[in-house]
């Protein structure tokens, strides 16, 4: 089963990141990097991306002749994405279990962030959900 | 330059979409499916999913002996990644001309549903940060 860990924070949550030390962040990305390695050995490991500032993000939707129109102007307490794994493995337990150790990954003085982690599963994998045809729906390769 | 195309809804909005007509979802799959087809053709296509429905959706924290807590209750606001796209472009402009192709797509009564598609570039790798 594919499951997808998504790691979200508003602006204001982004901004405090950059007041991490050196060694806070490295010690940050030992552990997750760490876990990924791990991962990987166990044959879990699908994919992991990290995604630019929030700064950057634009939103997008297609005028009456399909033109984009971009606005970047979002509320204040707008989540926005920071970063994703993707895992594949037995059991949704083995999901959140992964996600309780990314939340656990430590912040400022080597204190667990306890960061929230949204856990969703693919639509691939969902044999439950309401239509087959909206399941099929965002599937990238048929 | 890679970018992520993100399509969000609310969980209303998933309760909406179970609605539509057998009819409108499948003119909305059928233009799914030719836009990924379309964006591998022209070889800008890295990947596409498509996530599950927010009532499975948990939020974990870690506990203090490390053991997961999790967590099924998100306000009304919350809004859910639906599914997203990472394409591979030469501009942001471009980006946001594919973004706004897949906010076209057709909707109820074949309508262009106008989605707000959020873009942001993703990183190479750690080093972008600056880390």
């Amino acid at each position: 089963m594919k499951y997808i860990l998504l790691m979200s924070g508003t602006r204001a949550g982004v901004d405090t990141y950059h007041a991490w030390s050196a060694e806070d962040i490295e010690a940050h990305m030992a552990v997750l990097q760490g876990i990924q390695k791990e991962l990987t050995k166990t044959g879990e490991f699908v994919a992991t991306q990290g995604l630019a500032e929030p700064a950057e993000a634009k939103v997008v939707r297609g005028e009456k002749n399909g033109l984009p129109v971009t606005d970047g102007i979002f509320p204040e307490s707008k989540e926005f994405l920071l970063g994703y794994w993707i895992v594949d493995v037995a059991t949704p337990e083995r999901a959140y279990a992964l996600a309780g150790r990314i939340s656990a990954a430590p912040g400022p003085a080597g204190a667990p962030t306890n960061m929230p982690i949204e856990v969703r599963q693919f639509a691939t994998y969902q044999p439950t959900s309401p239509s087959t045809d909206v399941e099929k729906c965002n599937v990238g390769s048929d | 330059m890679k970018y992520i195309l993100m399509m969000t809804g609310k969980k209303s909005d998933f309760e909406g979409y179970a609605k539509w007509s057998k009819q409108d979802l499948q003119a909305n799959v059928a233009f799914m499916r030719a836009f990924s087809k379309e964006l591998k053709d022209s070889g800008a296509f890295v990947s596409t999913e498509g996530l599950g429905w927010p009532s499975e959706a948990k939020l974990v924290r870690a506990g203090k002996n490390g053991e997961p807590v999790t967590d099924g209750v998100f306000p009304e606001s919350k809004e859910f990644l639906a599914g997203y796209w990472i394409i591979d472009v030469d501009s942001p402009e471009q980006a946001y001309k594919i973004a706004a192709r897949a906010s076209q797509a057709p909707g109820l009564g074949g309508k262009p549903a106008n989605m707000p598609i959020e873009v942001r570039p993703v990183l190479g790798s750690h080093a972008d940060l600056g880390l």
